[in-house]
This record gives structure tokens, C-alpha cells and sequence, in this order.
């Protein structure tokens, strides 16, 4: 036989090979389409940017919505939390978007930047929603679309860091709630015992570790603002010392399984096993009540550091977008509306145990009492805490915390890296991706 | 002055005949083009589309957050990877060692079986099944398989810590030096059996009469497999380590969901560090580079083995 069998063999399992990498740089040129307002009625697409846990409540208030309007039909899709951003960006750069999605301030610029949303602040404005969104999250909606004044979402939640602990393992270990990152530290090195299985503290050391580690970081350092002038905070030798504190927690007091927890593993960790401690938002605690049941457990805020004041980085403010490719977009606003109304947003929020954006919504019962149940609930608006507000606005932002760092994160942890060396490096990128946001502003 | 020439009777109606034939000719010469064209056009669709769209997009700027650089690249993006990329030296040095630890124990390990599962012995249906069984199940579901067995909490190290052997709360996914060796297991439970098929398959074809007279005249089991059955088989072993080399540099789905490429990028292959780059960094100019030269990478290292192994030359 020739050569040529050969050739033509290798040339053709290549071409077969390639397909899956060339899937991944496929695309056209992002254009979005113009869509149009539509005729008010008819079919719209929904997509939930939390499907699977919001499944069961999403569906309520959309059959709630098709009783109160009967002309419209909301096709309800699910996206997993993880998978929501790379489907957005392949739906902007290959069509498919839906008329209406759940969308984050943590990828909102992302999605500004493709021009895939609709400024919604004028049909806000003109609307029933006029005056009744908390104030707190419009601004954050504003300031991480990076347009100005303009808003590409109606808020609709907001959630907050919570350190969730054991109340049984606390008692048993005669340690009061830890209120002070160093009651903090010292429960859990005493609630640690390898020997036994128990471990004082679970770590988020995978994928989503960035910004847990930053809400340590400038909780113990006190650190107030992320910007000082032109230059990040991050690299501040006082959150240099707070971040060698807190990774060195991984391997003392945590499992060292811990380096891949991502949320899943995480929570799946804190609640099958014998941990005293977890930092996480408000949106685990249904996990947490299966696992452990009414009184099991307790919500707390971040610790308090340095002169009792606390200080915690903003968590990403939940929304409704309308997107500019629907050719109904009459119909998708209804819906918006709808749902961000008080009815439908109290009704979401209860069961996501999250804050609402409806300031009518946030005078329910049900918000009173998580307020008392839980400090980490009230902690947001009684003007106990100071936040760190991040920069979502940074087109860079969602690389820089994820997929540029979390490995080198990992490093640290593993004592392959200093915390210096991690966020010196961390701080070139943020000043870099500031000053070229800033020179298209 | 022209002189008439004389025909030879019947020379019109062959002509006729001649020109209704070469219709029929041309006709008959279009018919192949005409059946493979829908074949053709899905290629062309299929895999010329996608490919040179990567080799378009290799030589711009693409990141979809940041439009206003977009723009004619040049060949920036192959001098940044080639000269200024630490993770795309490691990825691909990753892939390597990848690919040929996986391809050569799956090989190893799928002669073996198929070597056990070609006698004849009771229960041997069954022992096929139950040789061939991982291949049916998915890549997700493989994943899931042995996440579940590497758990800290629930998996096998959580009972060895309980029987006094290790410690609690680790995991063979988390330490550096056993997550090549865990990902390579979990692996190798599922392409064995690719291995073991396609070999059984081979081997059934071998004639028995030659491993009668290989034993008339005194030779034992291992001559007769080595002069015999290796033989028999080398175009096999040949497509087969080709075909699985290409599928194992490919390989996304296992480790992106047991290991996401860490810790601390240890487990990150070349189209890891490609989904990466263009799915989650939105770069997708640059992942474009980086797929080409991984199928510049592929295509060489495929004619080079095939030319080396002289692979369909008859060297029986």
C-alpha cells in the first residue's frame, strides 16, 4: 500500500479530531438583531439563570402570570447556575436568545458590553414599577452595567454572605456563636479533630473561591473600598496578612479534600459531615434545614474584625433582563413586571430565602422573621456592616475572579504560592482592566 | 478540388449512435458527482465551515467582551502562545503525557482481555458483557461513578481513614501528587474496553489452523503469540492507538467534570485550557490560535506514527 492511505487516514481522523476545538470557536459576528416591541401577546421565552433549585417556584408565578394574562404563553427553560454565562454567549454569538432572562450584576457588564440587553430604565420609569425598587439595588445594577445611569435588569434580590455553623457542635464544644474573626479562628481549631473525622471550617478552594476569599480578606483587614485612587486595595499589606491567615486555615482546621470544593461540594461537605463551620450566602439554607433540621444550624454575618467593625464585599444583585433580539418584547415586559411585583417577588424570595428588591415585598412577615432568625439576613440594611463593593462594571472582571485566578488560588492553598505573590498579581490585572475600562468610558 | 471520398456503409447511423451514446456518456460520467454531492455538501458544512472559521478567527482579536479590540491580529495570537504562554506549554505537555500513559495501558490492559475473553471457557458470554459494559455508559455518568468513589466524605478513603489507613477528609482528587494516577484510573475503566472490542473482534479472524501447525511444530503459547497473533493484529493495534491517541488529546468531558483541570492546573489539557479560554475567558480569537496549533500538533503526530508503523503495508 502507498503512502497515500495514510495521509488520507491521519488527515481525516484530524479533521474528525478537530471538530470538538473547532465547536469551541465557532461564531459569527455577535450581532443581536433588533428585535421589535411585538403585539403585547403571544409566546415568550424565559430563561431561569438558577434552574433546577428555583424550578418549583419559577413555575408558580408563571402560571399565575398566563392566568392573569391569557394571551401570553412563557416558555419556562431551566439553565444551570454554572452553565448560564457560557449559554448567553453562545446564544448572543450564534442566535437563540430568549425574550427574557435571569441575569447577575456579576456578568452583567459581559452581556452590556455584547449589547445583547435592552435598557430598561425608561420602562421602569413609565411603569408600575416606578418607586418600588429597593434603592440600594438599582444603584448596583447601574453601576456594574458601566453605562452611566442606565439599567440593563430590574433587580429582583439580593443576597448576602452568611458564615453558617452548627449550633449542636457548638454547644457541645461549650463555644459561644462566633461573632469576631477571632472567635472565629478559635472555634475552629477547637471544634477541629482529624483524628475523629470533625473539622472546625470547610473551605471553598474551586471554582467560585475568589470571591469568598476576598470577603475574608478585607473582613479581617477592615479594608473598606477596593479602589485607593487609580490603584486596588487587593494588594494592601493588610489584606496580605488577612489572606495568609485565612488560607491558612486549609489543611489545620478544613479537609483537605477542600482545595476542589466548589458550592456543591462545599455545602455537600457541611452537610454530611461533621464541620462546624461554612461561609456561604443566604441561598443554602434549604440545604442545610434537610440536613439538619430546625435549630441544627444558625445563620450568622460575616465576623466582625478589627475595632468591631464588619466589613464584607458586595454579593452579586439578582435581576430580570429584557433582551433586545425579541420581537415580542411587549409581552416580556408584562412579565417582568409581573414577576418583580410584590406578590410574585415576596412569593420567589421566600422560597430562596433571599432579601426582595420589591420594598413593598421586603415589609412581609416572612422577611421580619428571617431578619430575627438570622443576622445575616438583616445585616445588609440595619447599617451594621460596610461593604466592599466590587467591580462588577469590569468587562474583565468575571476572568480576573475566575478563570485567571482560581487556580493560583489553588496554589496558595497548597503552599505553592505566596498570598502576596497571588494578589500582587491579582492587582496588576484589576489596575490594568480598570484603566482600559476606563479609556472607553 | 475536393474528391469525394467513399464511406463505408453504415457510417451515418454509427455516427447517430456515437453522438446519442456520448450523451448518454456524459451522463452516466455526472451520476457519481451527483451521489456523493449531498456527502460532499455536509462536509463541506460540517467540518470545512468550522475549520476555516478557526483559522479566520486565529488571526484576529475576538474577545467578545471587549469589542472595541477587535480587530486583524496578524499571527499575535501564535507568537503570544508560543513565546509568552506558560499555561499553553504545560497544557500541552499535560496532553502529552496524557495521551500516551492512557493510550498505552488501555492497550495493555484491553490485549489482556481480549486475549481471557477470546477462550473458550463457562460463563464466557457473560465475562464479555461484563468486559465491554463501561463503554456503554457515558462520560458524565463515568464521572460521576468514581467522584463518588474518591469522595472524602463518602468514597473509598473515607473507609480506609475508617480501618485506620490514611487520613480523614482527604482525597486522591486534591493532592498533586495522586491526581494524574486517579484521573488516569477513571479513564482507563472506560476506554479498556474500546481496546478489548476491537481486538476480540480481530482475533476471532485469526485461522486456527496456523496456531495447529504453529503447535506441531513445538512452538508454545507465547511464540504462538508472538509470532502469530502480534502479527495478526498490528493494523488493528495500529488504527486502534491512532484512533484513541486523537480521541484522548480531545479528551474534555472526564476531566472537566472530576478535576475542572485543577488543583492548581494540574489535570489542564490543551482543549481544557481551550475551553477555557474561549468559553469561560471569552477570548475566543485566542482559543482559535490555540486550536490550530493543537491541529497542526495532531495532524503531524498522526503521519508521523502511520508512516513510522507503516501502517496497511504488508509486513506479515
Amino acid at each position: 500500500m502507498t503512502m497515500t492511505t495514510p495521509l488520507r487516514a491521519a488527515a481525516a481522523l484530524c479533521l474528525a479530531g478537530s471538530l470538538t476545538l473547532t465547536a469551541a470557536a465557532c461564531g459569527d459576528d455577535g450581532s443581536t438583531g433588533g428585535g421589535s416591541e411585538g403585539e403585547g401577546a403571544g409566546s415568550i421565552t424565559f430563561w431561569d439563570n438558577n434552574g433546577g433549585v428555583r424550578t418549583p417556584v419559577w413555575k408558580e408565578i408563571i402560571a399565575d402570570f398566563e392566568k392573569a394574562h391569557p394571551d401570553i404563553d412563557v416558555e419556562y427553560v431551566p439553565i444551570p447556575i454554572n452553565d448560564v454565562q457560557s449559554k448567553y454567549d453562545t446564544a448572543i454569538a450564534g442566535g437563540g436568545l430568549p425574550d427574557v432572562g435571569g441575569v447577575t450584576t456579576s456578568y452583567l457588564a459581559n452581556m452590556v458590553a455584547q449589547d445583547a440587553l435592552e435598557p430598561v430604565g425608561g420602562r421602569i420609569e413609565d411603569g408600575s414599577l416606578k418607586g418600588v425598587l429597593a434603592e440600594s439595588m438599582t444603584e448596583s445594577v447601574r453601576a456594574a452595567g458601566g453605562r452611566g445611569d442606565e439599567m440593563y435588569s430590574v433587580p429582583t434580590s439580593a443576597n448576602n454572605g452568611t458564615l453558617w455553623y452548627r449550633t449542636d457542635l457548638f454547644e457541645d464544644a461549650g463555644l459561644a456563636p462566633p461573632t469576631t474573626w477571632d472567635a472565629f479562628h478559635d472555634a475552629a481549631e477547637k471544634l477541629t479533630d482529624k483524628e475523629d473525622n470533625a473539622f472546625g471550617y470547610t473551605i471553598r478552594g474551586g471554582e467560585g473561591s475568589i470571591a469568598q476569599a476576598l470577603d475574608a480578606m478585607y473582613g479581617q483587614s477592615g479594608i473598606t473600598e477596593f479602589w485607593d485612587g487609580e490603584e486596588t486595595t487587593v494588594n494592601a499589606p493588610e489584606n496580605v496578612a488577612a489572606l495568609e491567615k485565612y488560607a491558612g486555615l486549609y489543611g489545620d482546621v478544613t479537609p483537605e479534600a477542600d482545595v476542589n470544593n466548589d458550592f456543591v461540594k462545599m455545602v455537600a461537605q457541611f452537610d454530611n459531615g461533621d464541620i462546624g463551620m461554612l461561609s456561604h450566602n443566604l441561598g443554602s439554607y434549604q440545604d442545610h434545614l434537610k440536613a439538619f433540621g430546625e435549630g441544627g444550624f444558625a445563620g450568622l454575618p460575616q465576623p466582625s474584625g478589627p475595632g468591631g467593625k464588619r466589613v464584607q464585599v458586595s454579593n452579586p444583585v439578582d435581576g430580570l433582563g429584557l433582551f433586545k433580539s425579541s420581537d415580542n418584547k411587549g409581552a416580556a415586559w408584562k412579565f417582568i413586571e409581573f414577576a418583580a411585583a410584590h406578590e410574585a417577588n415576596s412569593a420567589w424570595n421566600e422560597s430562596a430565602a433571599q432579601i426582595p428588591a420589591n420594598s413593598e415585598a421586603a415589609q412581609d412577615a416572612w422577611v421580619k422573621e428571617s431578619a430575627r432568625d438570622n443576622g445575616a439576613f438583616a445585616s445588609l440594611t440595619d447599617g451594621s456592616t460596610e461593604i466592599v463593593q466590587l467591580p462588577y462594571y469590569l468587562p474583565d472582571w468575571n476572568n480576573i475572579s475566575k478563570t485567571d485566578n482560581e487556580p493560583a488560588f489553588q496554589k496558595v492553598l497548597l503552599g505553592e504560592m505566596s498570598a502576596k505573590e497571588f494578589l500582587d498579581a491579582m492587582a496588576e490585572q484589576l489596575n490594568e482592566a480598570r484603566a482600559e475600562w476606563q479609556e472607553q468610558q | 478540388m475536393a474528391q469525394a471520398v467513399a464511406r463505408p456503409p453504415g457510417t451515418a447511423r454509427r455516427r447517430a449512435e456515437d453522438r446519442r451514446g456520448g450523451s448518454r456518456g456524459r451522463g452516466s460520467r455526472r451520476l457519481p458527482y451527483l451521489l456523493i454531492a449531498p456527502a460532499g455538501l455536509l462536509m463541506l458544512g460540517f467540518i470545512a465551515y468550522p475549520m476555516l472559521s478557526v483559522f479566520y478567527y486565529s488571526l484576529r482579536h475576538y474577545n467578545v467582551t471587549k469589542p472595541w479590540r477587535d480587530g486583524f491580529a496578524g499571527l499575535d495570537n501564535f507568537t503570544t502562545l508560543l513565546t509568552d504562554d506558560p499555561l499553553f506549554w504545560d497544557s500541552l505537555a499535560f496532553s502529552a503525557k496524557w495521551v500516551v500513559v492512557e493510550v498505552g495501558l488501555q492497550l495493555a490492559f484491553g490485549l489482556a482481555l481480549a486475549l481471557i475473553v477470546n477462550q473458550t471457557f463457562v460463563g464466557r458470554a457473560f465475562a464479555r458483557a461484563l468486559v465491554f459494559s463501561p463503554w456503554a455508559v457515558s462520560g458524565v455518568l463515568t464521572t460521576t461513578i468514581w467522584m463518588l468513589l474518591y469522595n472524602p466524605a463518602t468514597g473509598v478513603s473515607r473507609y480506609l481513614a475508617d480501618a485506620g489507613i490514611g487520613e480523614y477528609g482527604t482525597s486522591v482528587l486534591s493532592d498533586t501528587g495522586t491526581v494524574f494516577w486517579a484521573a488516569v484510573l477513571a479513564e482507563l475503566w472506560r476506554g479498556v474496553p474500546f481496546f478489548a472490542i476491537l481486538i476480540l473482534a480481530d482475533l476471532q479472524s485469526v485461522p486456527r489452523d496456523l496456531y495447529e501447525a504453529a503447535a506441531v511444530d513445538g512452538a508454545g503459547r507465547l511464540r504462538q503469540f508472538v509470532h502469530i497473533t502480534l502479527p495478526h493484529l498490528r493494523d488493528a493495534i495500529i488504527l486502534s492507538t491512532l484512533l484513541r491517541a486523537v480521541w484522548e488529546f480531545n479528551n474534555v468531558d472526564l476531566l472537566y467534570t472530576l478535576t475542572g483541570g485543577g488543583p492548581a492546573g494540574r489535570t489542564t489539557t490543551l482543549p481544557l485550557y481551550v475551553a477555557n479560554t474561549g468559553i469561560h475567558g471569552h477570548d475566543f480569537g485566542y482559543a482559535s490560535a490555540l486550536t490550530t496549533v493543537a491541529f497542526v500538533i495532531l495532524l503531524f503526530c498522526s503521519i508521523l506514527y502511520l508512516r513510522l508503523s507503516k501502517f496497511g503495508g504488508d509486513n506479515r
